[in-house]
Order: structure tokens, then C-alpha cells, then sequence
């Protein structure tokens, strides 16, 4: 049960039903609301709507019924796709795309936004390698850089689709930090991932199996009955301490 | 010096004088006009190569070509008679969203599309050869003219060189990012279907342009293969654009040069040209850096 | 009319024996090349085997040889463009297919050259010779042997190549018999029809009896008997009208392909797309714009 806060949420989504046809829902029944400076795991199997729910949070898909109010543009750090390794640009370039937010997208980048682009690498710890080509950098350099592309749009909300997903554990905890950094800024970011575990350490989880099965913290949302509606037989749930809490493990393939 | 002494061996060669293009009137006028051209296809062929339009932008050539037969019979503007089908072409494709191969709805759009290009073909070779009895246009119209090209000609590709300067300039920002992350640069608030559907349509009025130089078969070797060879040399966007029309330039002017040399349209020579100059990249590199990439056996998509 | 004129002459015999043949074959292949979704590259070889026919027009050699060389050629090349991972296949088979369009069209448009071109590019049905018949009776024979022994395993490989990989059938191998049935199926048709208008006859008729039929032993007959019919009546349109044989022969197939992609979706309405409760176009609230 979420308590009505004062100030309003950078997020509600509410009745949302989403489909790719026109007709039949591929995700229904959304409804929550996140503040501002919250983190929320979307947490959900393959094919569950865990895409599609960012899709239509980016106004790429178009609501069969329902609502969704945000706080600006959100920035949309996509699962990445073997094409955009062969692009000629730079890491700077991919940063310097986030200016094109601003709304005159048909003039050439201001100084400004050059001298931001070089702030948001320097932020995520890339100064130096502002010039390397995209594709030549790693799994876990490649999302800074994103990130770097979304604090240039200075998005109030972000919506990550399963970023850390291959990324060695290093660069993951850089990443992690970096969330906490957002967040302590009042931005509100929105994780997707397969991993249960990591969803304990966020503010609210969302679980996501072509509806809405629970939303809340995670203490409340990661109860054993939802995890297996949201998971089917594709999780293994380990009875861990005495106090009754427990480690669920999902077992599944991951396409990266 | 150095020219007499190429008009030396040229001449022991058997060869056309290379000052021929600049001196003979008609020459001059097809390497004016090939050289417009090869800005319009280097700086739009950039796009084309990133946005994987290369198939889009053979066949918006080649769909022309009944228009073209029946514009050249009647004397209606082939000029226009190629913009209304090119046009419309691009305007069913994008809104069918099927303008690359590898989008989504997969074989579909591909089959429907090769289909409506034999269509179009056939039709063409009916209303030339049973129709009209016009049919020896057939081969200008599918392979272009160098003798053929006149002041409209220039005038046309000289739009359409200023129409892709600006566009690049003014849309090349949002183009790339496109190209590079579509579903992020919607997220941007990128106009995804304008910026689209200005690429598509500029590409089609475009290849009108190219087609009484090179042809309805071969737009694509201005517009495909520069860009292409580029691609294997640059590292940067603004570095793809700058080669490509390099590329596109020189090999406008080396393909009217062996058109004149073997008496054959320009379209084919530029074609034979430009891949031959891939090629040498492409093995070159792959000699030099040792690519591995394995043969491609046809993928099952 | 008079159904049998046609019949009287030995030209027309041979061209609709040979549309009858190539057709009976092509089709049913070409339901399988839309299967494994191969019409671009079906459609590529096709154009680039160009040059191997203006060769061997120009050397006084069976078109037949032109098209195996034609089509082999066009394979090589398309592979060497396609080498670096930085060019799409897209990209690289269209570099490959225009060089070789271009090579053909310099070769055949030299002023000493024969004019032979448009019968290379649009086919020739009425210049069939007895050896070209015989050469496509062996080839529809063969090649529709082939399919019936392969039909089992084609059909496990387009469903799920992996789970046909697992059931002991190898893709690879699967599909390297279909290019081969395609290349020669490319070399012998392209007499009839021509570099350009060939495709016709291998993915018009998958696409006039897609989704009227259920299993694909019977989409392969009835690709095959759509492709005959197809053909014979562009043969006597041909006749009667005057115009160009290969041409019609490739519009009546693709007629087909319109009139049979056009009764599936009369005879199946689409489900109509219907938004209820409230409409999507909700109001969201942003900060700027």
C-alpha cells in the first residue's frame, strides 16, 4: 500500500494494458507510482513485458488503455545490439547525442553541450577515453557511456533495460555506484533484470508476467507465492535462514 | 609535362585522351554532371550504408523504369514520370516500415517488394518493346547515356546535390543517432518517422536525378558502392561523408572515361569501377589486417 | 480463340513445354527459398549471374554453362564483399550484384557485341532449343526427386534449426542442398525468364498459395501446379496479345501471387484493431515540449 506523498511522483502508470496489435494485451493491469529519487526493479521472465513496459514509458508504444504521467523525457539505455558495435562514433559522440533532447535537433551541437558531454564522461569515470570508438570499449564502458548520453539529456527518469546483464563484476559495481549517485540527485531510475537477488537492493520492485503481479518493496513484493507467479517453474526457491527468509534462484536463458 | 606524357602512352595505348572528357562538349557535360552526382550519391550513400538502405535504394531505381519507358515514348518530363513512382515507392515502403530487409516482418515486405520490382520490369519491357516499339530506349533507361544528357539534366542533379548538403547538415546529427541507437534517439525525442520519411524521400528524388546517367539498374553504384568503400576507410561519421564523396567523384570521373574508352553507357563502367575499387579495399585490408570474417553461407535471415 | 493454335507451332510447343518443366520444379523449390526466407539472395544470385550469360552468349556457348558459371561467379563475389563485418550483407551483396549488372551490361552494350541483351535480362521462352528442353526435363526430374527426399528434413530445418539439429538433421547441410537446388535452378530458368524476371517464377507462386494450404508436401504441389498454370497462360497471353513471352510469363506469376495473397486476407478478415476504455492518446504530463 503506498502512502500518498506530497510532492508529485516522477512516475505513475495506472490501468496500463499494452499490445503490439491493437487487440490483444501482450501486458495488463499496471498501476504504480514512483517518487522522485527512487529506484525500482523491474523484475520479470523473458517475453513478460519488462521491453514493452519501456517502450510505451518512452511513447515508442502507444497504450491500448490506461495512463502513464512522467517527469520530462526519460533517457532509455536499450539492451545493446551487435550493430551499434561497428558504428563509427565516438564515445564522446554517443554523449554529445544526448544534447539532441533539447529540441533543435536540426543545428550542430553548442559548445555547451560539447563541454557537458565532456562532464557527463568525466562523471562516469571515461574522461580519457572520450575519443575511443564505441565499439572498441568494453561491456561495462559502453553503459557508462550511456549513462553519460542520459545525465547529458538530464533525464529525471531512466529506464534501463537489464544493463548489467554480462558486464564483468568490476564495472559493476562502478555502475551501482553510479545508480546511487543518480538517485541521490532525484532522479528516478527504473532497472529491468532477471537476477532476484539484486531486485532486494532496490527501492520498490515491480514483478512483471504479462500482468502486474505485485508491486511494492521488496520485502512485501518478493513474497515466495509472487516470485512463482511471476517466474512459473523457472525458479528454485532455497529455504535459507531460520527466520524465514529465503534465496529464490531463477533458472532460465539468458540472449544477450 | 606530365600530361603530354600521359597523352603519350594513351595514345600508344589505343586509349582515349583523358582531356577528351574536358574538350569534347557532350563529355564535358557528363562529368558535370556525373560529378554532381557523385556529391548527391557520396553524401546520401553515407546514410545509406549506416541505415542499411542499400536494397531500398537499388529498388527505387529500378521501379522507375515502366515510368521512364512510358515518359520517354509519350515525351512526357521523365524528370517527373520517375518522382511520382520513386515517391510513391518510398512512401509505401515507409509506411509498410519495410524499407531494410532486416526489418521486422521479415520476408514478407522482402518477397512483396522483389515482386513488384519484376513487375515493374516486366511491365516496362511490355510497353517498350509491344507497346510503344520503343524498344531500344530500353537499354539507355536501364543502363544511362552519356550523350544523351542535356541542361534539365544538370539543372535536376544540381538540385539535388544542394538538397543533400542541407539535409546532410541540417539532419545529419539526428540521422546518425537514429542510425546508431533508434529505440534511444526516440527516447531523445528524436521525430523517428519525420526524420524517416525525409531519408527515404530524399533518397527517391535523388535517384531520379542519377537515372539518365546511370540508369534505373544501377543507381546503386553511385549510391551504394562510394559509400561502401568509404565505410571500409573511415572511422568516423564526418569521415564516411567526406570519402564517400571522394570516392563517389573519382569514380564518376574514371567510369566516364572508360565508357568513352569502350563506346558503352556510363552506367555500367561507373558500376564496373566502383566495385572493382571495393574489391581492391576490401582484399587489401583483409590481406593486410587479416579479417577473419567466415564466408557468409546465406543466413536463414 | 482457338485453344489448340498455340500447339500448332513448334516453337510455342517447346516454350510452353519448357515453362511446364521449369515451372512444375521452380515453384515448388521456390516455397521452400520463402521458407528459409532466401528470396534476397535467391534474388541476388539471379541478378549477378548476369555477366556468366552475356560470356557465354559472346562465345557462341550454351546459356546453360553461362548460367552455372553466372551463378558461381555471383556466389564469389557476394562472398568477398560481404568479408568485412563492418559492411552489412545488405550493403555488400548489393556492391557485389551491381558490379557484376555492371560488368554484364559493359560487356553486351560494347557497339561490336551482338545484341543479345534483352533476351539475357527478360528471357527468350520462344528461343528454346530441343537441347535446352532436355536439359530442363533433366533438371525438373532431378531436382524434384531431390525435394521428395528432402522434404522431411527441409521442413524441420525451417520450422527449428536447432531441434532439427538435435533430431540428427544437420541445417547446414540442409541448406547447402537448397543453395545447390537453387543455383541450378537459377542456371536453367534464367533461359526462360531472364536474369532480371527469373525470381518470378521461384517466389510468385510460394506466395499465391501461402496460407491456403496446410502441410508443406502440399504447398510444394501446389507451388509447383500455380507455377505451370502460371506460366502456360502467360505462354498464350504471349500469343495472343503479341507481347514479349518471358515478360508474360512473369507478370501471369506474379498476377497469381496477387490473387492469392488477395483471397487470404478476403477469405480471413483481419481482427480489427479496437482500443477499449479510455484511449491511448492519454495526456503525459512532461517538463518541457
Amino acid at each position: 500500500m503506498e502512502t500518498a506523498t506530497a510532492a508529485a511522483p516522477a512516475l505513475a502508470v495506472a490501468d496500463l494494458a499494452l499490445s503490439y496489435d491493437g487487440s490483444s494485451p501482450v501486458l495488463e493491469g499496471v498501476s504504480f507510482s514512483l517518487p522522485a529519487g527512487s529506484s525500482l526493479c523491474v523484475l520479470g521472465p523473458n517475453g513478460g513485458g519488462k521491453t514493452t513496459l519501456f517502450r510505451a514509458l518512452t511513447g515508442e508504444l502507444t497504450p491500448l488503455r490506461g495512463r502513464v504521467d512522467i517527469d520530462g523525457r526519460p533517457a532509455y539505455l536499450a539492451q545493446t545490439e551487435r550493430t551499434r558495435l561497428d558504428f563509427p562514433v565516438s564515445a564522446l559522440d554517443v554523449a554529445l547525442m544526448g544534447s539532441l533532447a533539447n529540441g533543435r535537433w536540426w543545428l550542430p551541437a553548442r559548445r555547451s553541450d560539447r563541454a557537458a558531454a565532456r562532464g557527463a564522461l568525466a562523471r562516469v569515470g571515461l574522461e580519457d577515453r572520450a575519443e575511443v570508438r564505441f565499439g572498441e570499449l568494453s561491456g561495462g564502458q559502453r553503459q557508462r557511456v550511456l549513462l553519460a548520453r542520459a545525465l547529458v539529456q538530464d533525464a529525471r527518469v531512466l529506464l534501463l533495460d537489464e544493463p548489467l546483464a554480462g558486464i564483468d563484476p568490476a564495472s559493476r559495481e562502478r555502475i551501482e555506484a553510479l545508480f546511487r549517485e543518480l538517485r541521490d540527485e532525484g532522479r528516478t531510475l527504473l532497472v529491468s533484470t532477471h537476477d532476484v537477488d539484486s531486485a532486494r537492493g532496490f527501492d520498490r520492485v515491480v514483478c512483471l508476467n504479462q500482468r502486474q503481479v505485485a508491486f511494492g518493496e521488496p520485502a512485501t513484493a518478493l513474497s515466495r507465492d509472487a516470485l512463482e507467479q511471476t517466474y512459473g517453474d523457472e525458479i528454485v526457491v532455497l529455504d535459507d535462514e531460520a527466520d524465514g527468509t529465503f534465496r529464490a534462484v531463477t533458472v532460465q536463458h539468458h540472449h544477450h | 609535362m606530365i600530361l603530354d606524357y600521359i597523352r603519350a602512352v594513351t595514345l600508344l595505348a589505343a586509349l582515349p585522351s583523358p582531356g577528351d572528357l574536358v574538350e569534347l562538349p557532350f563529355m564535358r557535360t557528363a562529368l558535370i554532371e556525373l560529378t554532381l552526382l557523385g556529391v548527391v550519391g557520396g553524401l546520401l550513400g553515407a546514410w545509406i550504408v549506416l541505415r542499411r538502405l542499400a536494397f531500398f535504394a537499388h529498388a527505387v531505381g529500378t521501379a522507375t523504369f515502366p515510368g521512364l519507358v512510358v515518359a520517354d515514348a509519350t515525351g512526357f518530363s521523365a524528370t517527373l514520370a520517375g518522382l511520382a513512382v520513386a515517391l510513391g515507392y518510398a512512401g509505401g515502403v515507409e509506411r509498410a516500415g519495410r524499407a531494410t530487409p532486416a526489418d521486422g516482418g521479415g520476408d514478407h515486405g522482402d518477397v512483396a517488394t522483389a515482386l513488384a520490382l519484376v513487375v515493374a520490369l516486366a511491365l516496362g519491357v511490355v510497353l517498350a518493346s509491344d507497346v510503344f516499339e520503343s524498344g531500344a530506349a530500353v537499354d539507355r533507361l536501364l543502363f544511362g547515356t552519356a550523350l544523351g544528357l542535356g541542361g534539365a539534366d544538370l539543372l535536376v542533379a544540381s538540385g539535388a546535390a544542394a538538397l543533400a548538403l542541407v539535409a546532410t547538415l541540417l539532419l545529419g546529427r539526428a540521422w546518425t543517432a537514429v542510425a546508431f541507437d533508434g529505440r534511444g534517439a526516440g527516447a531523445l525525442g528524436l521525430p523517428l518517422r519525420v526524420a524517416d520519411l525525409l531519408l527515404l524521400g530524399l533518397i527517391a528524388v535523388a535517384a531520379v536525378a542519377a537515372l539518365p546517367a546511370v540508369g534505373a539498374l544501377l543507381v546503386a553504384s553511385l549510391f551504394v558502392v562510394p559509400a561502401a568503400t568509404a565505410r571500409l576507410l573511415s572511422r568516423s561519421v564526418v569521415g564516411l561523408l567526406t570519402i564517400s564523396v571522394g570516392v563517389a567523384i573519382a569514380q564518376g570521373a574514371v567510369g566516364l572515361y572508360v565508357s568513352l574508352w569502350l563506346d558503352v553507357p556510363p552506367g555500367p563502367a561507373v558500376a564496373v569501377v566502383g566495385s572493382s575499387l571495393y574489391a581492391l579495399v576490401t582484399l587489401t585490408r583483409a590481406a593486410l589486417g587479416g579479417m577473419t570474417a567466415p564466408l557468409p553461407i546465406a543466413e536463414a535471415s | 480463340m482457338d485453344l489448340l493454335e498455340p500447339l500448332q507451332s513448334g516453337i510455342e510447343r517447346r516454350a510452353l513445354l519448357e515453362v511446364a518443366l521449369l515451372g512444375g520444379f521452380c515453384g515448388a523449390l521456390g516455397y521452400w527459398i520463402a521458407s528459409f526466407r532466401l528470396s534476397y539472395p535467391a534474388e541476388s544470385l539471379a541478378h549477378g549471374l548476369l555477366p556468366g550469360l552475356v560470356v557465354a552468349a559472346l562465345a557462341g556457348v550454351p546459356l546453360l554453362i553461362g548460367g552455372v558459371a553466372g551463378v558461381a561467379a555471383a556466389a564469389l563475389a557476394i562472398a568477398i564483399a560481404g568479408r568485412d563485418p563492418r559492411i552489412g550483407s545488405d550493403t555488400a551483396t548489393a556492391v557485389a550484384v551491381t558490379g557484376m549488372l555492371g560488368l554484364g551490361g559493359l560487356l553486351a552494350l560494347r557497339p561490336d557485341a551482338p545484341a543479345r541483351l534483352e533476351e539475357l535480362l527478360f528471357g527468350n521462352p520462344l528461343g528454346v532449343t530441343d537441347g535446352d528442353l532436355i536439359a530442363a526435363a533433366a533438371l525438373a526430374l532431378a531436382g524434384c526427386a531431390a525435394l521428395v527426399a528432402l522434404h522431411r528434413p527441409l521442413a524441420a530445418v525451417a520450422l527449428d534449426g536447432a531441434g532439427a539439429g538435435a533430431l540428427g538433421v544437420r541445417p547446414t547441410l540442409v541448406r547447402l542442398a537448397l543453395l545447390g537446388l537453387l543455383a541450378a535452378a537459377l542456371a536453367v530458368a534464367v533461359q526462360g525468364l531472364g536474369s532480371l524476371l527469373v525470381l518470378a517464377v521461384l517466389v510468385a507462386p510460394a506466395v499465391a498459395v501461402r496460407g491456403h494450404v496446410r502441410s508443406p508436401g502440399r504447398a510444394m504441389v501446389a507451388a509447383g501446379a500455380t507455377a505451370i498454370a502460371a506460366g502456360i497462360v502467360g505462354i498464350y497471353a504471349s500469343h495472343l496479345l503479341g507481347t514479349a513471352a518471358g515478360a508474360s510469363v512473369a507478370l501471369a506469376l506474379c498476377l497469381a501471387a496477387a490473387i492469392g495473397a488477395g483471397s487470404r486476407s478476403v477469405a480471413r478478415p483481419g481482427r480489427q484493431a479496437v482500443a477499449t476504455g479510455e484511449s491511448g492518446g492519454a495526456p503525459r504530463s512532461r517538463a518541457s515540449q
